[in-house]
């Protein structure tokens, strides 16, 4: 079943267009649930240019969040002179080039493992992170840090952040579109299948292994940036969080592991769950979610993009029958 | 020789933990052929491969691909100069398409130009895919897996294929089938170097037979030849008649 390019385009624009009209129908507390499922579902593509399309899972991708988030915060405060306009490029400059850093320096080693082991070892290098950030004076941690306000005077800062969400997620959707069809992601799908296959077929796996992960880190990364501003301020706890690391993986299974846009389902799915029907429930969420996923696994392994597909592909039989 | 060798083994030796698995083995392989690697189990056929692919480093000796020494070299690496492997048993990329699976060595395998979908279409027609294109690879049958694997690797457009034993596990009549791929890629230039056990089979194709025993190199020539030379039929084929 192919659509025409026209028709694909004219879907996107009408989606994008609902979206963006969000902050003037919703009532500010779906405001600020939108800005977090704008913000989940950005960080759900950059984990699955990574764990989805490579399939290392990562269990540690809030280590990026906060490498983000605290370097900007730290490099905005030194260079308060500069005017707001300045201040959120400077910012994201500084907290992705700080993630890109980290993730290529860490890659060569963390890389050699698979599986279980990868996962475990990036929840190693999140709490490290968190560890160092906390306890190291010039990082300031534990006591916090301020966000200068970027918002404009004329724009409530619920909208704007709002908006910065969501053109931060469809540049991460389109980034991440174009990986899946391109060269790279092909090679990155045969990594995910069978690595040595791959390499017997002359993907260079280890440099498309680093690229993936760099890729993943550094819009992680501009993600945390942005989050921490629409704080404003924030602590180590604030941003290095291990139900973020959890959640990250969650959305992936909940919408369909390795899909483009399984990630963004998931992630909406998941937060308008928790924060809308479970919200009086408080730290119910958490068991929620735990017994949420359980039954997906078990129900339905491929999450919402694989019952869809098998949906369709029966459809597709029936039709063919007649 | 008259041609300059494609592939030239020279040394080559291999152990593991003392165990010789492959023990001084020198070879050149002309192109254009089909020459066949024989010999009973734990002789050292997979071995060999593994060192020529890069899966394994040699303890000693060296490989030459085009005159060029590729030992040591990342498996990838030389798959970029142009050498595939179809693996016994099959390692199809399951979720996806028997085109997608196809497409991947098309988009990598040897460096330079390429037209991806005409070298997909061309690799799945040589392996008698085509019909087969739109199935996903975990629906396939044993046989059929063999034929993507081999589609997989030519569309690498490789100029040495290896294949290991692509006939084991089939019935003569997908034998026949699989015998017929190899001669056409063959014919397409492809120079082949195969590893089998079935010898009806291996003496209907091969232009040249290796003979391996407990990792040496203990008959080289025609399948005739071969057939008749008294230390192979000690080693391995253990009746005359078995050609």
């Amino acid at each position: 079943m192919k659509r025409s390019p026209l028709s694909i385009a004219l879907l996107a624009a009408i989606c994008i267009a609902v979206l963006a009209a969000g902050p003037f129908l919703l009532p500010p507390f779906y405001v600020r649930v939108g800005q977090l499922m704008l913000y989940s579902a950005g960080l759900g593509l950059a984990w699955s240019i990574l764990g989805g399309f490579a399939g290392y899972a990562s269990f540690g991708h809030a280590a990026f969040i906060g490498v983000g988030a605290f370097t900007a915060g730290l490099v905005e405060n030194s260079a308060a002179g500069l005017g707001p306009l300045w201040l959120l490029p400077l910012g994201l400059i500084a907290g992705g080039g700080a993630c890109a850093v980290l993730s290529a320096v860490v890659a060569y080693p963390i890389l050699r493992l698979r599986g279980t082991f990868f996962a475990i070892a990036m929840l190693g290098v999140s709490h490290v992170c968190a560890e160092l950030t906390n306890n190291v004076d010039f990082f300031q941690g534990s006591l916090g840090l301020n966000f200068p306000p970027i918002a404009p005077a004329s724009a409530d800062p619920a909208d704007f952040f709002y908006w910065l969400y969501l053109a931060a997620g469809l540049v991460v959707l389109f980034i991440a579109w174009w990986i899946r069809h391109s060269r790279f992601g092909a090679g990155l799908l045969s990594i995910r299948e069978d690595e040595d296959t791959a390499r017997m077929l002359g993907v260079p796996t280890e440099r498309y292994k680093r690229l993936a992960f760099v890729t993943s880190a550094v819009l992680t990364g501009l993600l945390g940036v942005i989050y921490a501003h629409s704080l404003g301020y924030i602590t180590t706890d604030s941003v290095y969080r291990d139900d973020t690391n959890l959640s990250l993986i969650v959305y992936s299974l909940l919408g369909g592991m390795g899909t483009l846009f399984g990630p963004v389902i998931g992630a909406f799915l998941l937060v308008f769950v928790t924060q809308v029907i479970l919200a009086r429930l408080l730290d119910f969420h958490l068991f929620a979610t735990g017994l949420l996923l359980v039954l997906l696994v078990l129900a339905a392994p491929g999450g919402v993009v694989g019952v869809v597909r098998s949906l369709r592909r029966r459809r597709d039989k029936l039709a063919g029958a007649e | 020789m008259s041609a300059p060798a494609i592939l030239q083994v020279e040394h080559l030796s291999k152990s593991f933990r003392g165990l010789k698995a492959i023990a001084d083995v020198s070879f050149a392989i002309a192109p254009g052929s089909i020459t066949s690697i024989i010999g009973p189990n734990g002789a050292g056929k997979s071995t060999l491969f593994n060192l020529i692919t890069g899966y394994l480093a040699p303890t000693a000796g060296t490989v030459r691909f085009n005159g060029r020494p590729i030992t040591g070299m990342a498996t990838n690496r030389i798959a970029e100069l142009g050498i595939a492997r179809a693996f016994q048993i099959a390692r199809p990329f399951r979720d996806i398409s028997v085109r997608e699976n196809v497409r991947i060595g098309a988009l990598f395998g040897k460096k330079g130009l390429r037209d991806v979908e005409a070298t997909t279409e061309r690799g799945m027609k040589l392996a008698s895919l085509a019909h087969l294109a739109d199935r996903r690879a975990s629906a396939l049958t044993v046989g059929q897996l063999r034929h993507l694997e081999v589609a997989r690797a030519i569309a690498t457009r490789a100029d040495l294929l290896l294949a290991d034993e692509p006939c084991a596990g089939l019935n003569p009549t997908e034998t026949a089938a699989m015998i017929d791929v190899l001669r056409q890629i063959r014919s397409s230039g492809v120079t082949v170097l195969l590893v089998e056990h079935d010898m009806p089979s291996v003496m209907e194709v091969s232009d040249r037979l290796l003979v391996l025993d407990a990792g040496m190199l203990i008959a080289d020539g025609s399948p005739h030849e071969v057939a008749k030379d008294a230390k192979v039929i000690a080693a391995y084929l253990g009746t005359p008649e078995a050609s």
